[in-house]
This record gives C-alpha cells, structure tokens and sequence, in this order.
C-alpha cells in the first residue's frame, strides 16, 4: 500500500513538469531554404516557409506552396528573431534544404553568417549550399519551381542529381564548407544558383502553370572561394574538370571529335587517385584518372566494329577528360590562386616536415606547383547497336 | 444436450491440514448427536479444509444421519426450507414392506431415468423376488453390494456431505435404522456441450473448446493423454458455492514443488463463492499489483495438454471454460497452440509478427505523440509535410488527439463485447463512419490519428492471450502520458521501468521473462522461433526440472 502510495505522489512530477519543450506540428513554420543577403550595416535574412496544407492533404485552397519572407537585422539571429513579426508560427530549421548566399555577401566573406549556422542546435548538417550568381539570394528564393512543388526540393535534388549524372555541380554540406574554409590546404567552392527567365513573373503562383515555366531556378558554374571570400566563377569545362580531379565524377557525358562530327560517351564511373610528393625541395602532385564509359551517341559514320577505331576513339577520351583537368588546374593557378581541390591537404598528408615550411606561402606555392595527369579511360560498350546507320543513309 | 456425468474421482489430499480436521471433526461428532457413531469411512472423503474451518458457526452441516428416517426427513425438509426442486420419496422394500427407505435429490441436476431404472425399479419391484431375511444394518450392506447397479456409490454419515452430495446432482438413499447414507452417482444436466472456442481460434488444430462442466473437461485432456502418470485432484473451494476445483498434471514431469505450492495456495483459500476461474487466479497469483497475467488462461484442450505436457499444471474449475494453467511465462502470451501445428517456417515468421504487433500495440500513439510534439526533426521532410497538413486546422493538441481517439476506440470495443448480438451491425457503422471519417471531416481529429488507433487496435487483436492484449491496453495510455510529458525519452523511461518491473515478477517461483532473462539457451529453440519438432527433443528447462526429455527423435530423412 505504501508502495501504490509513493507511486500516486509521483504522478504529479510526469503531469506537472513536462511539456515545456514540446511543440505541435501546426505551430511549426517549416523552413526549407535561406537565403542571406548583405545589406549596409547587417544582414538580409530571407526564409522560405511552406505552407503545408497547400502541399498534401486534400484542403487545398490554391495559395502559394511556399511563403519567402524577409527581414533585415544587425546580425542574422536577430534578423531571424524579428521574423516573427511577419510569421505567426514559430521558425522551424531542422528540416532546412539549402541555403543560399547572395554574391555580394559570398565575395564580402561568409564566415560570419557561417557562425550562426554552425551555433544553432536546431539545424541538421545534411542541407546544401550555394552563392547566388549574379543576384541577391532573396531573389533565388522567390521563384516558383515546375515540377516540385518546394523549390527548395527542386534545388537540393537538381544539386544531388546533376552531379550525379552531369559532373560540374557540386553539393556541398555546412561542415564540408567550414572544414575547407579552415583548413590551409584547400578553398572552399560553392554552386552557383542563377534565376533564368522573367524573375518578375517566377514569384507568381501562375509561373508553375506554364508547361514552359518562364522562369525558374538553374544550377551551374563553381564558385571559387578564398578564405572564406568568392573571387570567381568557373566555366563549365573548368566546373567538370574540378570533379575529376576531387573524384566527384560518378556519370557524365563526354564528347569526342570524330571525323568532323561527335561522338558522346556516356561515362559510368570514374576514379581519381592523387598522389602528392616532394621532389628536390618542390612539391609534386600525380593525378590519376580512371574512367569507363559507353558509346551513347555516334553522329559519324564511324566503323564501331573494328577494334583499332575504339581505341583511337579512347584515346580521343583520355584526351578530352586531361584537356578538361588541365584547363581547370591552369584556371585557378594563374586566374585565381586558390586550391580548391585539396592538393595542399595532400602534401599535408604525404609529407608532414615540408608542409609546414610551404603552408606560410601555399597560395605562391599552388599558383607555380608541377600537376601530373594521366588518364586511362576506356570505352566499354557501344550500346544496342554496334553500326550507325548514317553510314547506311550516306551510301 | 444432456450427458452422463459420474460422481468426480475423489482423491484425498493429504496436507498437514487434514490431520487436524480430522480431530476437529471427531470432536465434534461427539459432542453433537448423541446417537451417532464414530464415523468410520473418513478417509475415502474429500477433506475440505476451507469448510472446516469455519464449521463451528455451521452446526447443522456437521449433523450427524440419525437412525430415525421421518427425523432425517424433517431435518433435510427443515435445512432446505422445503425448496421445490428437492425430491423426498420415501417407500418400502421386501416382501412385506418391512424395510422402510428414502431418496432424495434435486430435479435438474440428476438423470431422472436413472433414478427410475436403477434405483427405484431395483428396489422397489426387484427386490421383491429376492429373500429378504436380513438384519436391517446388513440391508445396507446388501443393498450397496448386491442390489444396486449403480457405479458411483459413497457412504455417507454426516449431513454436511449428505448435503454437498445432494446439491452437487448425487441421490441420497437413505435407510430407516441405518446411521449412513448413500450417495448414488446420478449426476446430470443440460450442458452446453462441447463447441468451438470462441476467444482462441486456429485455422489448423482442433476446434473442441472446454464446457462449462468440469467432468467433460477433464475427460476432454485425458483424451488428449492417456498416460498413468496424469494426474487430477480434485477439491471443492467456496463456502457457498462448493465449486469443484481440479488440478491435472503429469506426476513425475511437473515439478513437485510447483504441485505443492500450488496446493497450498488453494487450501489458502477462504471464500464464500468461485464462480469463475478468475477467482482463483487472482486469490493465488504471486504479484498483485501489476497489469500483467502471471497465470495462463486458455480454452482449448489441446493446449492444456500441451502445456501439461511441459511439465505444467492446469486448474480446472467447474462451471467456466477458462482453464488456468501454471506456471505462466511471458513468452506463453505469445504463442498460440496452431504454433505447432503449423510448418516451423510459418510459425516463426507469425511469432515475430507476434512480437512486433506487441511493440505496435504498445508504442503506437506514444510515438506518434512523442515525434509529432517533440522530434519533428526526426521524420523525414516529406513525411513531415503530410502529417502537418493532416494537423492543420485540429483544434487539440496531438495528445488530447491521441488519448481521445484511444479512449473512443475503447469505449467501441467494449460496446461491441457487451451488447446484445442483434445490433452488432449497428455499433460498427457508427464506428466506423462517426469515428472514422466524419470526425475527420469535420476536422476534429486527424487522419493520421485514426490510422494509428486502427493499426493500434488491429495490433493488440493479434496476440492469442486475451489478458496479455489487457496489459498492453493499459499501458498504452501510461506510454502517451510520458510521451506527451518527456517524448521519447519519456518512452524509453517507461520501457526501462517495464522491463525491470517484468524482470521482478515471477509465476509460481520461475522467473516471467526466462527463457530470456536469465537467459536460457536451450529453451530459445522455442521462443522467438519454433523450431521443428524433431529438433524440440527438451522440455523447458526451468519448468520440468526432473524429466526434461521428450523422446528420441531426429530428423526425418528421405529413404536411400
């Protein structure tokens, strides 16, 4: 009895105390993208919200799927805070997709925003970055998006797919950016995010209507970071040779020259192995590239059968992929200085005694540093048919 | 349906009790009737230990039969305060009438045709043509041996059994000038007769279920085990109601402690009415406070004698088919007799069903309670979008959502057992559209709320022991309140105190989670997974300690 007794006092304690930190599901204002902007004295913060009746359920009243608000503070968290002003539920960002740097915040230095990221107990580390290319990040979180309803959604799976099967697209995670804007041996790079079209008619719910959106969100070009500042942006080949080299390339296509016309090669996987060294008091990286691929589109008429043609065709492969390597290597040795692949953290690795006399001058070092690349790609297949029938048209 | 029902085998239970009670008894013989002689045939009654303690405010009960057969008359009149369905025939026997004789029973509870045939055809018109030149004492004698063709007979001196005998459906011959009476089996009434369980139902198995006469029900297990060594004892418990109580084992595979415990628990009992073997369960179990059974209760036959089998020991009380069976582990609750009879293949994938229907049953709401309020972080995105736009626009919070979608299924379902058959149709469609889709149209509760008391209640239906499904609904509920209060970490608290609580609790001295904790090897071969049956060579260790084997056998194998 004295037991049941002690039992029911304890009852209390579950009923009374409890609860504090609990919150409902509709009392959640659900974060999926931010954006952050530089303004004169402080920050821009601007949130992507959904408004999830609109997105399941069948209680559909044909509002917007997603709310952007914006608020300009000294500092993020206070910007952040004052939101509140604007939005009747509380902020919820754990289940953040992206967020999205302006370009005039990325070139005047993210390592202050990147503070409160990495303070906030809230926020989970799976959500992507990138630098709003040629805009400010509010306007990249005010366009309506075909296809997926949150465009957030549509930016952190365009990110994971594009880079997936098209190579120059780079996701990157709050702790992989900290980590390379930290560390000495490697710069940090971000995807570029761009709005296309009319941005005056993306914000309208009517934009997702159009079979052909006039406007939307696309991802290209890496930027390249230095410190914690954006100096630039690189082109497309520039983009993809950077994935070869930071092993980032898991399919892709590739065009050959063939007999004035091209061939495509769908690569299916691609492994890079480097190799840093030191070579008479000067430092020395190896690339090596192995890549496999199949034929996916032949425009010559081009005789696939014979086995001397495939492997002058490998051989126009391996040349294209060094070509792409080389060019991104010269590109930010010469135009921008910055180590964006890691080849510093290689020599870190390799050689520990002479890393610490060059990382004082690693960005002399890397701009004059001696990169080896050899390729071995290899074409493995030719697809369901073997022969072009241009050739057959021809004759 | 009417059936044949002999006078029980009586076995003498001896305790430490019994010798006293018998003193007791054979004081207060001499005191009471000055004409009575000592009583002789003691032993070949049941000792009711229960009864005899209280004797002393029931005098007339411990009456001894007088010579007198009109004084007999007039105390059985007296006692039973002229009760209609007791039938007094006196008549005469012999040649001239000169034996002067008596039977009394209680219409309902005998076989009227056999009281015709064998009793008073027998003594009233065949005994005419047999010389009847005896003393009357020796009558008695003759009659028991020579006349009657009855196969239950009992001698009886007191009024007590005389009683006990009369009520339980036996008819009392009574002799004038005899101090004893005897009690002739005739014992039969309407009987539901044997049907189908209707709480534990298998696809593959047999479909007899337990009555609610005891004696078919014994007769239903010795069917099943036609082996010497089973045992039953039986003894009446109940002041008022003189309920025959059964226990059957397998002597040598039980373990004889357990037997005698159980015993003693019984004897323990003083009250005045068993109707129903919860009665006995809840006056023997070792743990009062808890939610969960310690003593297994089952209709099926077939697995009492599976469990007899084991080594453990079934209590059959008369007048219910709910057979309890000691002792009882929690792995039991889990395990339905068509385990067994199905392939081993199936019958392990159904027992983790089993065992995740439990966590179901048990977790479901809290969980859902515990997410949605405190770990939104937890669900993936899109999930997290649908449960929201289920939410939004519910007025209550995710727990009072819960605990009253919980609290209305419950009302349903005892809705559904309690009321009448014919509007059975009725409560479900209420349930189902009132509870399930307009209060969702109408915004009160949310959808996904409604899919978790569904699978909540599909889930706690899964479980093949009625009683254990109880302690999971209960708990349910202490589950929300700490998942509401702490979330998760509440849960996992509330599973921490469970396991420890399971852990401390123990049937008939065997510890409730084995073979789990402690942790028993051997016996996992049935547990989790049934292995096949030429694998199950063992008996549970714990439970039969002294003859652990089942026989020799081994894989079968194709002929070279």
């Amino acid at each position: 009895m004295k037991k049941m007794l002690k039992v029911f006092l304890m009852l209390p304690i579950i009923c009374l105390s409890g609860c504090w930190s609990s919150i409902e599901l509709n009392e959640l204002a659900i974060v999926t993208a931010m954006g952050i902007d530089k303004t004169e004295d402080g920050y821009l913060v601007s949130v992507q919200v959904l408004n999830s009746s609109e997105l399941a359920g069948d209680a559909r009243s044909g509002r917007t799927e997603v709310v952007t608000f914006r608020k300009s503070g000294k500092t993020i968290a206070e910007a952040i805070r004052s939101l509140s002003t604007d939005i009747p539920r509380r902020l919820y960002v754990a289940h953040l997709r992206e967020i999205v740097f302006g370009e005039e915040m990325a070139r005047a230095g993210i390592a202050k925003p990147l503070d409160v990221l990495s303070r906030q107990k809230e926020l989970r580390s799976d959500f992507y970055m990138t630098v709003a290319k040629g805009s400010t990040a509010y306007d990249t979180l005010n366009v309506q998006t075909a296809l997926e309803k949150i465009p957030a959604n549509k930016v952190f799976d365009s990110l994971e797919n594009s880079e997936r099967r098209w190579a120059p697209t780079r996701t990157v995670t709050l702790d992989e950016l900290v980590s390379s804007i930290v560390s000495k041996g490697r710069q940090a790079m971000l995807t570029g995010i761009y709005v296309y079209g009319d941005p005056e008619s993306g914000s309208n719910v009517t934009n997702a209507q159009n079979i052909s959106p006039k406007s939307g969100l696309r991802l290209d070009y890496l930027g390249v970071f230095k410190k914690d500042k954006l100096v630039g942006w690189l082109n497309r080949n520039d983009s993809k040779g950077v994935s070869y080299i930071t092993d980032h390339v898991k399919s892709t296509a590739v065009n050959i020259p063939c007999e004035g016309d091209q061939i495509t090669v769908n690569t299916t996987s691609s492994k890079t192995k480097i190799k840093g060294k030191m070579e008479k008091g000067n430092p020395k990286i190896d690339i090596n590239v192995t890549s496999e691929g199949s034929i996916g589109e032949v425009e010559c008429t081009i005789d696939l059968s014979k086995p001397e043609k495939i492997e002058e065709l490998n051989k126009r492969y391996e040349k294209d992929i060094k070509a792409k390597i080389e060019g991104s290597i010269k590109t930010l040795q010469k135009k921008y200085q910055s180590d964006i692949f890691g080849f510093g953290d290689e020599i870190h690795r390799t050689d520990p005694e002479a890393w610490k006399r060059l990382e004082g001058n690693w960005e002399q070092e890397f701009a004059n540093l001696d990169v080896n690349v050899t390729v071995k790609a290899k074409i493995r297949n030719l697809g369901t048919i073997s022969e072009s029938f241009q050739k057959e048209i021809e004759e | 349906m009417k059936s044949r029902v002999p006078i029980p085998l009586r076995k003498l239970i001896e305790d430490k009790q019994s010798v006293k009670n018998k003193k007791q008894q054979e004081e207060l013989n001499q005191s009471g009737n000055p004409n009575s002689s000592k009583t002789k045939n003691q032993s070949q009654n049941p000792v009711q230990n229960a009864q005899n303690r209280s004797k002393d405010s029931k005098n007339h009960q411990t009456k001894l039969i007088s010579s007198d057969l009109q004084y007999n008359f007039d105390h059985i009149k007296k006692t039973l305060g002229n009760s209609s369905d007791i039938i007094i025939r006196d008549f005469q026997a012999g040649k001239n009438g000169e034996i002067k004789l008596g039977i009394v029973y209680t219409d309902g509870l005998t076989d009227s045709a056999s009281i015709q045939d064998l009793i008073l055809d027998t003594l009233m018109v065949e005994i005419r043509n047999s010389d009847l030149d005896v003393e009357i004492p020796d009558c008695f004698e003759m009659i028991k041996s020579h006349t009657l063709p009855i196969g239950e007979i009992v001698e009886i001196t007191d009024f007590q059994k005389f009683f006990n005998h009369v009520l339980s459906g036996d008819t009392m011959l009574l002799l004038d000038g005899s101090t004893k009476g005897m009690a002739l089996g005739s014992r039969n009434w309407v009987d539901r007769g044997v049907q189908e369980p209707s709480s534990q139902t298998v696809v593959r198995g047999p479909k007899d279920g337990f009555t609610e006469t005891l004696r078919t029900n014994t007769a239903l297990i010795r069917r099943r085990i036609k082996d010497p060594s089973l045992w039953l004892e039986t003894k009446q418990i109940g002041e008022k109601t003189q309920t025959d109580v059964a226990i059957m084992y397998l002597k040598g595979v039980a373990n004889d402690k357990t037997v005698s415990e159980l015993q003693s628990r019984l004897n323990r009992i003083n009250i005045d009415a068993i109707l129903e073997s919860g009665y006995i369960e809840e006056l023997i179990q070792d743990e009062v406070y808890t939610p969960f059974p310690t003593i297994y209760n089952t209709e099926r036959p077939d697995a009492v004698a599976a469990a007899i089998l084991e080594g453990r020991i079934a209590i059959l009380v008369d007048g219910t088919p709910f057979v309890l069976i000691v002792p009882a582990l929690m792995v039991h609750f889990f395990q339905s007799s068509e385990d067994y009879y199905q392939r081993a293949d199936i019958a392990t994938l159904i027992r983790v069903l089993r065992y995740l229907s439990f966590f179901l049953a048990l977790l479901t709401p809290s969980l859902y309670v515990a997410v949605s309020t405190f770990h939104q972080e937890m669900l993936p995105t899109p999930l997290l979008i649908s449960l929201a736009s289920q939410r939004e626009g519910v007025p209550f919070p995710a727990f009072v959502e819960a605990m009253l979608m919980e609290v209305v299924f419950e009302i349903l379902r005892e809705a559904g057992v309690r009321m009448p058959r014919a509007i059975g149709s009725s409560i479900s469609i209420v349930g189902a559209l009132v509870i399930g889709q307009a209060a969702v149209e109408a915004g009160f509760v949310s959808a996904t709320m409604v899919i978790i008391v569904a699978l909540t209640a599909i889930s706690s239906f899964v479980f093949p022991s009625n009683s254990m499904a109880i302690a999971f609904r209960m708990l349910r509920f202490l589950f929300m309140i700490l998942a509401a209060t702490f979330g998760l970490y509440g849960i996992i608290l509330g599973l921490i105190v469970m396991v420890l609580h399971l852990n401390s609790l123990r049937s008939f001295g065997l510890p409730y989670l084995a073979p789990n904790a402690p942790f028993i090897l051997q016996d996992q071969k049935d547990n989790i997974i049934r292995m096949p049956h030429w694998s199950l060579v063992k008996r549970p260790r714990l439970i039969s300690k002294n003859d652990t084997d089942r026989g020799d056998v081994s894989s079968p194998k194709p002929p070279r």
